[in-house]
């Protein structure tokens, strides 16, 4: 089934929050998945799969990922590496994020994987693995031949029902008296 | 030059729950748009049956592109008929289709759009909507119509509209295009055009729907709507909860709409002076205005005394212009002013929609600004200082910051999504199992929690060390600086407060797209009136595309 950017941002969204990452974050991981899917990479699956696997702060990779954003400026002084990363892929958007802020590309590398981003566009060559020994992020490099983008999503039903199943969790149970007042039309429309 | 008036004055709850129409709001960007650049209008489809179950096609066509409403009409029985997102059956459904449906389309949406949430669309539609009768009035017309005679006007008066949209939804919702398909062709640049331009199209459905249902009923002895009694019927619109989150979750947006109008009413009060016809503008804005007030009818308390206030503001402004002919210096500025110190917020906020009348040139132009394209606001600064952001949450939040958040009287309502339908509802804190479900949509209460996180922080440190072990702060920070190109993006009041009305909010975003006749039916519910007085596509032209919404007289 094809899915609109905003669908996948807010079921992104949902999903984190229901595993219990606060809302800020989860509003982050809204927006990578949102880029990553937007560059025609499976972001909705890498985003499943780290939920899924919920990872150690230290190795979660939208904590770091949200930190090498928050800490762009850095990049200007000393590249950055980051050890025993799961899901290294999600990175991409926030070094897309810390490259639109410093107005330069930034090269990702990660085992065998290149990717550089301008923050509109990224080249990518290789493919990321689960899980990172090392991945070094560094201000510079040149875009080649940028993936193409998108404006919709097919995801994969498993990892797009495993975002589902978790953000169901940030849905109130019915109750008859959620029903009955929560909404606030008490009368009726038959008028 | 007159300084736009503060935040702090503009952005309380009652304000924003007093506000009206006025040059800048959606529908009518859309009207006077259509008719300048003369927008060709066709129904190439028109197939329902006696029962009144079919389809039908009406499309407008700007230039480069065409929009078509592809609407479905239902048999739908008396006990199914709720305007609450959790319904599950309408009298009507639509979906706007960008550009002309083929058969294929239409047989598409034939399996979809019925079903709404339950069903999907493609990104070849731009939205998603549905309709209920008025029961009372529907009955009422097609019966007359049918024997040949004209409904009766003060019943048309009474309600208003045939029907009344439970939603209208765009953006990417349910499977359809994103807001980024469109926002660059002119004609949808402004916000919730495709919206506009749905409800617009379903007005002209609900007349045929109605004439060919007394035509069906009353065979040759029927006859069609007057078109005086036709043009007062717009298309009403049952609102709940759903909108009040959308105006905290859009700070960008939801202040580019205010600041637009706050910079409309300055640049008017700085004028030095007035023309006659300016005057003469207004004067007869105003009359016209106050036959749309005599027809402004609600049944709720809170309505109704303000609607009582409204009318004592109506009475002084009328003594004020008898000794003020508005000929002096700076009068517009001097009007408002001693709007300020006199009227009600309903009436403050009237005339402030109504100085903006006479200026379309000064006007008209920031219709353009109030589009939200800078995706780059959502991005976190870590590099500013905590010294800064206090700095920033203070300046929104101040007045919160002392505030006894676990008093029960100001945190006594959470908002939350239900699992039904996934419909945004209030609920009592301290009576409900709700807390654990909590939506972000208190951002007072939140600053409040972020300004005590950070009081024992230095201030040159930068946000982003505070961020790396405080993760529950995040979104809290993001809007405050979000509120550096936002000054207007925050509610300057509690959204959890045991007495809040969250129809204040639904009225602030009606009244963008231009709505007018705020009904309230509870404290979180409120039906709207949508294009009433407007003309139909095919009578749209320049001279009638703009003040449609105030009523000429009838002599």
């Amino acid at each position: 089934m094809s899915f609109s950017l905003n669908e996948v941002d807010a079921m992104a969204k949902r999903a984190t929050r229901g595993v219990g990452y606060a809302w800020g974050l989860a509003e982050e991981a809204g927006k990578a998945t949102r880029w990553l899917c937007a560059h025609s990479l499976d972001g909705v699956s890498v985003l499943a799969a780290t939920l899924e696997d919920d990872p150690d702060p230290s190795s979660c990779p939208l904590i770091a990922g949200t930190a090498l954003s928050d800490k762009a400026a850095d990049l200007t002084d000393a590249p950055l590496t980051l050890i025993d990363l799961s899901q290294p892929m999600l990175l991409l958007a926030f070094a897309g994020s810390a490259a639109r802020q410093l107005g330069h590309p930034v090269t990702l590398t990660c085992n065998s994987v290149v990717a550089v981003t301008d923050g509109s566009g990224l080249a990518l060559s290789g493919t990321f693995p689960i899980q990172a020994k090392t991945v070094d992020i560094r201000l510079g490099g040149q875009m080649d031949t940028p993936l193409q983008t998108a404006t919709r999503v097919t995801p994969d039903q498993n990892a797009w029902a495993t975002l589902e199943r978790f953000a169901h969790r940030t849905y109130a149970p019915a109750t008859e008296e959620s029903r009955r007042l929560g909404a606030g039309a008490g009368l009726s429309d038959n008028d | 030059m007159v300084d736009r008036r503060a935040p702090e004055t503009v952005m309380r709850l009652s304000r924003l729950g007093s506000l009206h129409q006025c040059r800048l709001s959606f529908m009518r960007q859309l009207t006077r748009r259509m008719a300048a650049e003369t927008w060709q209008f066709t129904r190439p489809v028109f197939d329902i049956d006696a029962n009144g179950v079919g389809h039908a096609v009406y499309t407008a066509t700007a230039g480069d592109h065409s929009y078509s409403l592809v609407a479905f009409a239902h048999d739908l029985p008396d006990h199914m008929r709720s305007d609450r997102v959790i319904a599950e059956a309408w009298d009507a459904t639509f979906a706007l289709f960008d550009g002309i449906p083929t058969k294929a389309d239409i047989a598409r949406l034939s399996q979809n759009v019925p079903k709404q949430e339950a069903g999907r669309v493609s990104d070849n539609e731009l939205s998603l909507s549905r309709a209920n009768r008025s029961v009372r009035l529907w009955a009422h017309v097609v019966e007359n119509l049918a024997k040949g005679r004209q409904p009766d006007p003060a019943q048309i008066e009474a309600v208003g509209y045939l029907m009344r949209t439970t939603a209208v939804y765009g953006s990417g919702k349910f499977g359809a295009a994103d807001r980024e398909k469109i926002a660059d062709r002119a004609e949808m640049q402004a916000p919730f055009q495709a919206e506009m331009l749905s409800v617009f199209l379903t007005r002209w459905f609900v007349r045929d729907l109605v004439e060919h249902m007394a035509q069906i009923q009353g065979g040759v002895r029927s006859t069609t709507l007057d078109p005086a009694l036709a043009s007062r019927l717009g298309i009403g619109n049952s609102t709940g909860l759903g909108m009040a989150p959308f105006i905290v979750n859009h700070p960008v947006l939801f202040n580019n709409w205010i600041i637009a109008r706050e910079e409309a009413i300055a640049r008017v009060r700085s004028l030095p002076k007035a023309k006659p016809e300016e005057i003469a503008q207004f004067v007869s804005v105003l009359t016209r205005a106050n036959r749309s007030i005599d027809r402004w009818q609600s049944e709720h308390p809170v309505q109704i005394a303000k609607l009582k206030d409204l009318n004592q503001d109506r009475a002084a402004l009328a003594d004020f212009l008898a000794t003020n002919d508005l000929t002096g210096p700076s009068p517009w500025d001097a009007l408002v002013t001693w709007a300020e110190g006199t009227l009600s917020e309903e009436g403050q906020e009237l005339v402030a929609s109504l100085i903006l009348e006479p200026y379309p040139d000064l006007v008209d132009g920031l219709g353009s600004c109030m589009a939200d394209s800078n995706g780059d606001a959502f991005v976190i600064d870590g590099a500013m200082s905590i010294g800064q952001m206090r700095d920033l949450l203070m300046a929104s939040f101040g007045w919160a910051s002392d505030l006894d958040w676990v008093a029960p009287e100001h945190c006594a309502r959470a908002w939350y999504v239900s699992e039904e339908k996934l419909e945004p509802r209030l609920g009592e804190r301290f009576d409900e199992p709700i807390a654990d479900y909590e939506q972000p949509l208190a951002p007072a209460r939140d600053a409040a929690l972020a300004l005590d996180a950070l009081k024992d922080w230095n201030a040159d440190t930068l946000i982003a060390e505070f961020l790396a072990t405080h993760p529950q702060h995040r979104h809290t920070i993001r809007r405050a600086q979000i509120s550096q190109i936002a000054p207007y993006g925050e509610i300057r009041d509690n959204t959890i407060s045991a007495d809040v009305m969250p129809i204040d909010m639904l009225r602030a975003k009606l009244s963008f797209f231009g709505a007018t006749h705020f009904d309230p039916r509870s404290d979180r519910w409120v039906r709207i009136c949508m294009y009433s007085g407007a003309p139909y596509p095919q009578d749209l032209t320049p001279e009638n595309a703009d003040l449609w919404v105030y009523p000429e007289g009838t002599a």
